[in-house]
């Protein structure tokens, strides 16, 4: 199975203050891929890392197939195979059309090809009927799906999502997790996914990381994990325990 | 009161009458002052986005500067304007001094350092997530910095609307470098000068009423075009 990205000795600190040492970390592509662990474990520091929008202090750092140079040029060409999606999405100012086009209309494609995959995209969210809503009047679940309608319409390899139902209403909660599962069957798209939520981790993903400290303390196949973690302090947070 | 009751009453009959000088007049106060707010723009929006966005050395004495000469005071934008195209200045020969165009040049400077200033602030007001939206949905560089500014346009045109209301409204910095010239270089805040030092009070305050219903509308029509992009824009509702 291809390898999406590897990760070696990655560090990120602020100040004097380390966030991230993440020692390996490989994602897999078609996967749904894991980023567990308590507030400021490094989860989303590590994803950001990724998705090339924090550089990395230390390591090595292959996106893509590609060995990250951080040029302009290459980073252009690498974020145009993803997508993100955050625990309260931003929404530009005007319609949830103008939203869900965004991404088209940066790759310059055609007007016909645009509202054709944006009609798509919130059809399969069962957003249609919003598309010319003002985008900034959505409820927090309806912000949420359209963000993903977002990410979809152009067409990822890979979709991260940091915490995307940690602020909306548990059926909205499940609702998203079908969509997150749909995707990732229907389009093949590979998903690295930010929870501390270990049930939705389990419902969702293959493989899982766990993260505290910054440090990536466990990780393999989700199911293992769950039902028998290696580290105690995988062990006491699946117990609810932190 | 009398004095004021006859100004209002002559502002009336100012506009009624449609005398050919005083529309002159008004043009030309037009005509300066929206240049010097288009080149204003033109310059000092992107200048504002980019000190706004770009960490360098030295960046945040030049934002001090331009904060600071946001409240320039137009005599001495005017001075300077003054010496620079005086005959002995170092523009002496391009002989623009007692023109309209000095007079733009006296205005841009004014209005340069509140639409960068404000403009810097709008964009600086706005959060990294708007710039990581952008780029994560495949955005250029320079199409995250337009979405950066088009999320930041409500202070933008705040910028421009100021700086509308001072450029309109100011005489010294005209009067410098412009002179007042008849059917030249005289505008709306000189002639209000000049009409008050001969002792025609009345007319004076008549050219300030022009003055006010001039304003009025320029913002108007500023606030009414900001209104329609923003017609979909919440507000802060106070219960």
């Amino acid at each position: 199975m291809t390898v999406l990205f590897k990760l070696f000795d990655i560090t990120k600190s602020y100040g004097e203050r380390q966030v991230l040492n993440a020692e390996h970390l490989e994602i897999r592509a078609g996967n749904i891929h894991c980023l567990l662990g308590p507030n400021g474990s490094g989860k989303t520091t590590l994803l950001r890392v990724m998705a090339l929008l924090t550089t990395n202090d230390t390591g090595d750092l292959e996106v893509l197939g590609e060995q990250v140079s951080w040029q302009p040029s290459q980073l252009l060409l690498l974020r145009r195979q993803m997508a993100m999606v955050t625990q309260s999405s931003f929404m530009f100012e005007g319609s949830v059309f103008y939203n869900v086009a965004y991404g088209l209309k940066a790759r310059k494609k055609p007007k016909k090809e645009i509202q054709k995959r944006v009609q798509e995209s919130l059809e399969l969210l069962g957003m249609l009927d919003f598309i010319d809503a003002p985008a900034r009047y959505l409820s927090g679940g309806e912000t949420q799906k359209v963000a993903i309608a977002r990410a979809l319409a152009v067409r990822p390899r890979v979709l991260f999502l940091d915490e995307p139902t940690s602020n909306i209403d548990p059926s909205s909660s499940l609702e998203i997790e079908q969509y997150i599962k749909h995707i990732n069957q229907q389009y093949s798209t590979t998903i690295v996914l930010i929870t501390h939520n270990f049930f939705q981790a389990r419902r969702l993903a293959q493989q899982t990381s766990m993260l505290w400290d910054g440090h990536i303390i466990e990780q393999g196949p989700t199911r293992d994990m769950f039902h028998n973690p290696q580290d105690p302090r995988t062990r006491r947070f699946i117990k609810g325990e932190y | 009161m009398d004095v004021i009751g006859q100004g209002v009453k002559e502002g009336i009959l100012l506009i009624l009458s449609l005398d050919p000088e005083l529309i002159q007049v008004t043009l030309l106060s037009l005509q300066v002052s929206l240049t010097a707010l288009v080149a204003a723009g033109l310059l000092g929006i992107p200048a504002g986005t980019f000190l706004a966005l770009k960490n360098f050395t030295g960046r945040k004495l030049i934002l001090n500067i331009i904060y600071t000469l946001m409240g320039l005071p137009p005599v001495l934008a005017g001075l300077i304007v003054f010496l620079v195209l005086s005959n002995r200045g170092p523009l002496g020969e391009w002989q623009l001094l007692f023109t309209p165009s000095a007079m733009i040049i006296a205005q841009v400077l004014l209005g340069f350092p509140l639409v960068a200033g404000l403009s810097a602030r709008a964009v600086m007001s706005q959060r990294q997530e708007v710039y990581d939206t952008a780029v994560m949905l495949g955005a250029t560089r320079t199409q995250a910095v337009l979405s950066i500014i088009r999320e930041s346009r409500m202070g933008i045109i705040a910028a421009l609307t100021t700086a509308m209301g001072r450029l309109i409204a100011e005489v010294g910095a005209v009067m410098m470098v412009g002179g007042n010239i008849q059917g030249k270089t005289r505008v709306l805040t000189t002639s209000i000068v000049l009409e008050t030092r001969m002792g025609h009070d009345s007319r004076a305050l008549g050219i300030g009423i022009i003055l006010l219903i001039l304003a009025f509308m320029i913002m108007l029509l500023i606030l009414k075009l900001e209104k329609r992009s923003f017609k979909d824009d919440s507000t802060i509702q106070i219960v």
